[in-house]
């Protein structure tokens, strides 16, 4: 019995490492959550038009900068741009980090649909974030405590928002809950009468309500023109600048088939 | 103690375990059978001719003449519908510029409604992602979707001091008057006709890839990768693991190295899967660079230090579980300490040895932690085994984590998420019955 199973275990082995090869020209992605659906759906167009293989993980914009730097990844998709201190670290790696813009993404502030606010001023969400409003009566809304939700320190989505709305190096109230992806922003919105949160524009269904920011709602014309005042681009980062494949990847959001996708998915093209 | 008072101990001590497996078993209830309920509704469901429309073009699947005869027949009532429309689209150029903008803004909610439901209309373009091109393939979901383009979901707001509180207005009152409002009845009652619901048995859910993001096909990479995760881990620690044990059992002498060694394997039992995970990812890719990448050996090996501890402490039992006398027979006729390992005291422990194994096979299978970082990735094809030393893979653990919260349309596919999870509790529920099987078997035969 042991003969036997030592026998099946050194032929597993043996035939593991004979079968193994090189993989061809694979595209290795990694990074942000709100980049993702693109991602996603663009590595299934890539692997069916060449074949080629693409994976994609969304760890966060954080963790793709990272893996950028560690060269565990090809393209990191990321929704804010490389820190200094990112493009110091990767140029000490002697990873030279180049960005293309993939599309550009309104933050949607989202509530629940019963909330009757429908719309705040950026200083009334920067209150709100914060600490400094706690209840939706100071806003106009009815007698309930705001239940505000932010990102994990790791989100770029996070981070875009602190530039945007309540700028850099303010905290933000430590009663806020911390939600790990768009997704369950999303879902805890839904589900929370009096929740506050912020979603890339793609992400935006019919389970929850987006509130204008200054009077303006996030919509394909006001991100474009720049009226719609939470907006950032969201970016593919390459290791020096793209060739072969991987710059016929980087460069899909310049195709028509790829504005059509950018489009249908709900994020804005550039 | 007086007998009364004895005999009242024991009984209420009785009372009380069996209420406790009573209490365990409502438990289990709870947490299987809507695990079960809903993921089988991920392979029997009631389907539309949409989803037959979409087995046939993107999985070859399906009888072609049936189909085109299924779509005939839908069509014909589907063209009386988009006939209201462009009747309607026509009546909406005579109208007084300002009317024409009020019903415009109405019009395109139930386009957008019908888009939902059936596909794309007449006169749209053909959509690039496959989540458009279909309407709805699952009937309860038609339904979900046929309410929304018959009723307006409206918020109260007549009490400022309150959440408001939400109701339904018919679409219809909203095109009195004109001639779309035959469409709303027309829709509801020919749906059946439109949709042709026909009760599926879609096996391919469990041997399709996922189509656009796991909207629609199945969840064979995720199975696949599972199972790769789960026999590579094995691979490692199995051998590993045994070898440790008897180590432990036969060779080492008490002092101490041999309890820190002993301390440091309990120890590792107890740590964390998602230090596991780190550690995977800073020593396994980032120093040893056993792939460029994230990889299945990466998340194998990860893996196999997670359940190294649980297999040598299983087999060290089971070792130790081993009558003496056997040992002593072996050493009295002369046979050499090795040759007693090897022949006589491994045979008796193996039945203890692959429970504890395959056992650890099954957390390795269900464990998510140690391969966010190493192995998993949410969208990636089925790969070969010639790939696992380069290439990152779906697995069950993770992607259901990933539906239920990261993905773009978590709630429109929560069958599919129920039907993972379903898919990897079978899987280590298979496990464990194989383990026992084995097990059973084994003893038999050496007693045999």
């Amino acid at each position: 019995m042991i003969k036997k199973i030592s026998l099946f275990v050194v032929l597993l082995v043996v035939s593991l490492s004979v079968t193994a090869s090189a993989a061809v020209g694979a595209l290795v992605l990694d990074g942000s959550t709100t980049v993702g659906p693109i991602a996603k759906t663009f590595a299934a167009y890539f692997t069916k038009k060449y074949g080629v293989r693409v994976t994609v993980s969304e760890s966060g914009s954080g963790n793709g900068a990272k893996s950028l730097i560690n060269g565990s990844c090809t393209i990191a998709t990321m929704s804010r741009a490389m820190k200094a201190a990112e493009i110091a670290a990767a140029r000490q790696k002697g990873v030279n980090p180049v960005a293309s813009v993939v599309a550009l993404d309104g933050l949607a502030m989202v509530v629940h649909p019963a909330n009757p606010v429908r719309s705040l001023t950026k200083a009334q969400i920067s209150g709100i974030y914060r600490g400094t409003i706690t209840n939706w009566r100071e806003v106009g809304g009815p007698n309930a405590r705001i239940v505000v939700l932010q990102r994990e320190s790791n989100s770029g989505t996070e981070e875009s928002f602190k530039e945007l709305v309540i700028g850099k190096g303010v905290q933000i109230t430590g009663s806020a809950e911390t939600q790990s992806s768009n997704g369950s922003v999303k879902s805890r919105v839904n589900s929370t009468l009096p929740a506050i949160g912020f979603l890339g524009h793609g992400f935006v269904d019919g389970s929850v309500k987006v509130i204008a920011v200054n009077g303006v709602f996030p919509t394909v014309a006001t991100v474009k023109n720049g009226s719609y005042p939470v907006s950032r681009p969201l970016y593919f980062y390459t290791n020096g600048q793209p060739a072969g494949l991987v710059k016929q990847f980087v460069d899909l959001p310049n195709s028509a088939e790829g504005k059509r996708m950018i489009t249908e998915l709900g994020f804005i093209n550039r | 103690m007086n007998i009364g008072t004895r005999k009242i101990l024991d009984r209420s001590f009785t009372a009380v375990g069996i209420g406790s497996i009573v209490v365990m078993a409502i438990a289990l209830m709870i947490v299987v059978v809507p695990i079960i309920t809903n993921g089988i509704g991920a392979v029997f469901f009631t389907g539309t001719v949409e989803h037959r429309k979409m087995l046939f073009s993107e999985f070859k699947r399906g009888d072609s003449e049936n189909l085109s005869s299924e779509v005939a027949s839908s069509n014909r009532y589907r063209a009386k519908v988009y006939g209201m429309l462009t009747g309607f689209e026509a009546e909406l150029e005579t109208m007084a510029p300002e009317k024409k903008a009020e019903y415009q803004a109405k019009y395109s909610e139930v386009r957008a409604a019908l888009q939902a439901l059936l596909g794309p209309l007449p006169g749209d373009p053909e959509p690039m992602l496959t989540r458009f091109k279909y309407g709805q393939t699952r009937w309860e979901k038609a339904e979900e979707k046929l309410h929304d383009l018959l009723y307006e979901s409206k918020w109260d707001n007549s009490n400022p001091e309150v959440m408001a509180k939400e109701y339904f207005v018919s679409r219809a009152i909203g095109f009195q008057g004109t001639s779309l409002v035959k469409l709303f009845p027309y829709v509801k009652d020919n749906f059946e006709e439109i949709l042709l619901p026909e009760f599926t048995f879609y096996w391919g859910f469990i041997t399709d890839s996922s189509v656009d993001s796991h909207f629609f096909g199945g969840i064979w990479p995720e199975i696949q990768g599972t199972f790769f995760l789960a026999i590579g881990a094995m691979l490692f620690a199995f051998p590993l693991g045994v070898v440790a044990a008897v180590y432990f059992t036969e060779y080492a002498r008490p002092g101490f190295l041999n309890s820190m060694l002993r301390s440091a394997n309990s120890t590792l039992a107890g740590v964390p899967s998602i230090v596991f995970g780190m550690f995977g990812l800073a020593f396994f890719i980032n120093t040893l660079k056993v792939s460029e990448s994230k990889s299945v050996i990466a998340g194998a090996l990860t893996l196999a230090i997670m359940i190294l501890p649980t297999i040598i402490r299983a087999a060290e039992e089971a070792i130790l579980a081993v009558p003496k006398t056997y040992r002593e027979a072996s050493l009295s006729l002369g046979s050499t300490k090795w040759n007693t390992i090897a022949t006589v005291i491994l045979p008796a422990a193996l039945p203890g040895i692959i429970t504890g194994g395959i056992i650890s096979l099954g957390r390795a299978a269900g464990e998510t932690a140690p391969i966010i970082f190493t192995a998993a990735v949410s969208v990636g094809s089925a790969i070969g085994l010639a790939d696992v030393l380069t290439s990152p893979t779906p697995a069950l653990s993770w992607n259901i984590y990933n539906l239920a919260s990261e993905h773009e349309a978590a709630a429109q596919i929560r069958h599919v998420q129920y039907g993972m999870v379903l898919a990897l509790v079978s899987i280590v529920l298979m496990l464990n019955l194989s383990a026992i099987v084995l097990r059973a078997r084994i003893s038999k035969k050496l007693k045999g």
